[in-house]
């Protein structure tokens, strides 16, 4: 299959996905006994405050047809307004999935950055120290609950150091760079501005690590293994016997075979991080979409968590597409069979 | 490919050379300004529009930004529940109560250089009744605002209602400037302008906000008085271990929603200061009177009884609070020292059981994570019940859900929170025993008694505080007779500073609510 194919079938399959997820999350989140009209009110409003608010915000109207209202909206680029806000809840999403998303690719790249030649290391000289070490950083990594390792970090550098700041994204009296991306250390370069580049960067460094630390357990691991088990095989034999050197092997043979398994693993981890950032953004005090989606849920606001489920499964499966793309150009049997 | 990995690896090296160099780099001061007053709290705001907004959380930024007519007195370097003139400087009542006349007083300006006037006082007024959100409830009694001229406000009730001078020192009856009105879309009256704008005429107006990052006020420059500080900074830092953390090391000056088990160690900490005030914050049990058989009064006074009331706030608050005396808690006018109170009596409990002739019980005790006392407070009194032989199911429910079963009565024991909107008995008295309010908007022990029904509708109205409490003070015989209601405790209110802030003035009534304007800090 053409890489042409692959991009058009996902995307048609994207239709559908984000359809399904889309009805599901609205008929649960509507069928959840709660009115959000009260609790927008406050919890004594008077019944009919509280009937008030309902009809200004439709929500006296039958299940199907508020879908159809909200689905005739959406394809027009309108995702609402925020109950709980009471702003457009694209204005909001626009705010919040940069800042998530600048700490999810973060974390990924010092997950990978740094697991990927400790993985290699460790199988290299399997069972001797340098790989004792890495599977003691890796088996840390994966067991280490990331608001205990935030706090922990927060503690020493932040605490006692006092050499990186505790939380934000940007220190107080810088005021943030215009917005381009969204991500506050490629807009600062992109706004030339020096200052604000290296305390973004400096705010994203605990948050990083935090949220990247299993991550880079579970990548070491996988290398590891996947390199193992190549390493055994025959072609590398036949290469090691030939005289080739041990570095071209490693790297050049193995490598490349041990890391097809590993694409998917990290396409994955990607989407985890961007569900899981909710601990450390509490944490961290990053204003990401885990704390807004998280009071979002708490005040039943429908078109934010609408809106949220909308943008993330989407990004979910271009994710998915992209691990698949990534996959056929690393693998040139399932460009063939596939 | 090789190239490839190569550069992967190098990436790595350069990576952690990268992390390494970052971390020696000194970091840019971040200690706050002597002209600049840094908060901590613990979420950010919904709404700025003071037509919208119940919560606290957002009077932090909306209540210094606006003015009201009238504001509550200082007494001795303390809050009270008295109120005095604010843009009002004297007003009068037609003796049915249903006619108040406000005379407003010069030199209030918005923050734009518009004179705040009559006019401005019957758009707000108007506004909120008209957006019809929760804060218009207040006002809910007001049938017409007039402003005959530049410094009259005339206000026409629907019926005398005693509590409507206590009603104005509320968020909701900020004055907002009628300029707003260029903001409208949609017919929304500016709701969507204000939702993060402020347009007022108090001390600091909203100069900008990062959502969920921090929030900036500067000063009103037509505000008359001397303001210590150039800007007020809300930061917003969810975990309250980063909070305290970022006070102890002077990062901040001020932080909210300090834990009970943290706030020991907290005071001991140099240059912190903890304030630790007795509030109106009350924690108490809504008893289902229509489900059987807690429709039997012996019944219900069996479990006021049993609770054993000095375990629960030694044991869950640390002793940070007292156990409530009648339904008006202690510092409000209208509180009865002398009212019954129940005590922690098993016998007493089991024989009124035994003449209820019941035994063998099963009650759902329903509770959310919102507040993390009330599962707590469910397993003492299911300790507590289990030797009258009624056991107690915990339910625990989301918030949302737990609200609607409260609405709709689907509960046997629930816990819940109260503070009153504005300081008068009739916000505890009224709203938890009106058979009119059955469900959350108050009476959520959906308790009914005539009789009750017709003191307190008359306190309401009656024309002198005198007459009002003792039409209280007598309904509260029986509504602590009848125990509609197991009345916990009043909480005390706690949060940290450093100890250089000077000036705060605490108020039971303004929880998250600071008067920055009086406020400075020391070196």
């Amino acid at each position: 299959m053409s890489f042409a194919n692959t991009i058009r079938r996902r995307l048609i399959l994207l239709v559908f996905v984000v359809f399904g997820v889309s009805v599901v999350t609205f008929v649960i989140s509507h069928m959840i006994p709660g009115d959000p009209a009260r609790m927008m009110a406050g919890e004594r409003a008077t019944n009919e405050t509280v009937a008030h608010i309902r009809a200004e915000l439709g929500l006296d109207k039958s299940i199907p047809v508020q879908y159809v209202t909200y689905v005739r909206g959406l394809l027009h680029g309108d995702f609402g307004i925020s109950i709980r806000t009471q702003r457009p809840v694209i204005d909001d999403i626009l705010l919040f999935f940069p800042a998530t998303i600048e700490l999810a690719i973060a974390a990924l790249l010092l997950a990978i950055i740094l697991g990927i030649p400790l993985g290699v290391l460790s199988a290299v000289a399997k069972d001797k120290a340098v790989d004792q070490v890495s599977r003691t950083i890796s088996v840390t990594g994966i067991s280490t609950p990331a608001f205990w390792l935030g706090l922990l970090l927060i503690y020493v550098f932040y605490g006692r150091l006092g050499i990186l700041p505790g939380s934000g994204r940007i220190a107080s009296d810088i005021p943030p760079p215009h917005t381009v991306t969204g991500f506050y250390t490629i807009d600062a370069l992109i706004a030339g501005n020096g200052r604000a580049f290296v305390s973004a960067l400096l705010h994203l460094i605990l948050p990083a690590l935090t949220l990247g630390f299993v991550h880079l357990g579970i990548v070491t691991r996988q290398i590891r293994s996947a390199m193992l088990e190549v390493l055994q095989e025959d072609y590398i034999r036949t290469a090691r016997a030939s005289g080739i050197s041990r570095v071209r092997i490693v790297f050049h043979y193995a490598l490349r075979n041990a890391l097809i398994p590993s694409v998917t693993m990290i396409g994955l981890a990607f989407g985890d991080l961007l569900y899981g950032a909710v601990l450390t953004e509490t944490v961290f005090a990053w204003p990401g979409m885990g704390n807004y989606v998280v009071q979002s849920i708490t005040a039943l606001d429908f078109p934010a968590i609408m809106g949220f489920t909308v943008v993330a499964s989407t990004a979910y499966v271009l994710l998915n597409m992209l691990v698949d793309l990534l996959y056929m150009f690393l693998d040139p049997q399932i460009r063939e069979v596939g | 490919m090789n190239r490839m990995l190569r550069g992967v690896l190098a990436a790595g090296i350069v990576g952690l050379g990268a992390i390494s160099a970052t971390l020696l780099a000194p970091v840019p001061a971040q200690a706050t300004q002597p002209d600049e007053l840094v908060i901590g709290k613990s979420g950010d705001p919904d709404t700025l529009d003071p037509a919208v907004t119940v919560t606290n959380n957002s009077w932090t930024a909306t209540y210094p930004a606006y003015e009201r007519l009238l504001k509550f007195k200082v007494v001795d370097g303390k809050g009270s529940t008295e109120v005095e003139g604010d843009v009002a400087k004297s007003w009068s009542a037609s003796d049915d109560g249903k006619t108040w006349t406000f005379v407003l007083g010069d030199g209030h300006v918005f923050a734009d250089g518009t004179p705040l006037n009559a006019a401005a006082v019957k758009f707000s007024f108007d506004r909120v009744i008209k957006v019809g959100k929760g804060p218009g409830d207040l006002f809910g009694q007001v049938a017409s605002v007039e402003a005959p001229d530049d410094h009259t406000v005339k206000f026409t009730l629907k019926a005398a209602f005693a509590p409507f001078l206590a009603t104005l020192v509320d968020d909701g009856a900020s004055i907002v400037n009628p300029k707003v009105m260029e903001h409208e879309v949609n017919g929304d009256m500016g709701q969507a302008y204000l939702s993060d704008h402020t347009m007022g005429s108090g001390p600091y107006q909203v100069a900008s906000w990062e959502k969920s990052q921090q929030i900036v006020m500067t000063p009103n420059p037509h505000w008359t008085g001397n303001l210590a500080f150039k800007q007020i900074v809300i930061r917003i830092i969810k975990e309250a271990s980063a909070r305290r953390l970022q006070l102890e090391k002077g990062d901040l000056d001020l932080i909210e929603d300090v834990p009970v088990d943290q706030l020991k160690a907290l005071g001991a900490a140099p240059g912190v200061k903890v304030v630790d005030e007795p509030s109106f914050f009350v924690t108490y049990l809504y008893l289902n009177n229509t489900h059987k058989p807690l429709d039997n009064v012996k019944v219900r006074q069996a479990i006021s009884y049993a609770v054993d009331y000095k375990g629960i706030i030694d044991g869950i608050l640390l002793g940070q609070g007292v156990q409530m005396r009648g339904d008006v808690p202690v510092g409000l006018w209208g509180h009865d020292d002398s009212v019954m109170q129940y005590n922690y009596d098993p016998d007493k409990a089991k024989a009124l059981l035994a003449e209820a002739g019941v035994k063998d019980l099963t009650l759902g005790y329903l509770y959310a994570k919102t507040d993390p006392n009330w599962e707590n407070i469910g397993l003492v009194l299911q300790q507590n019940l289990a030797p009258l032989g009624i056991k107690v199911e915990m339910q625990e429910n989301a918030y949302p859900t737990m609200r609607d079963k409260l609405n709709k009565g689907d509960f046997d024991i629930a816990a819940g929170n109260w503070t009153p909107d504005y300081a008068d008995p009739q916000m505890f008295m009224n709203f938890w025993f009106d058979s009119k309010l059955h469900g959350l908007p108050g009476n959520r022990a959906f308790y009914t008694n005539p009789k009750v029904d017709e003191l307190i509708r008359a306190a309401e109205i009656a024309p002198t505080e005198e007459a009002r409490v003792k039409l209280y003070d007598e309904a509260q015989k029986i509504t602590v007779e009848e125990a509609p209601y197991v009345l916990l405790f009043q909480r005390n209110y706690q949060f940290a500073m450093r100890d250089n802030v000077k000036g705060f003035v605490y108020n039971a009534m303004q929880l998250q609510i600071y008067n920055f304007a009086t406020m400075s800090k020391g070196s």
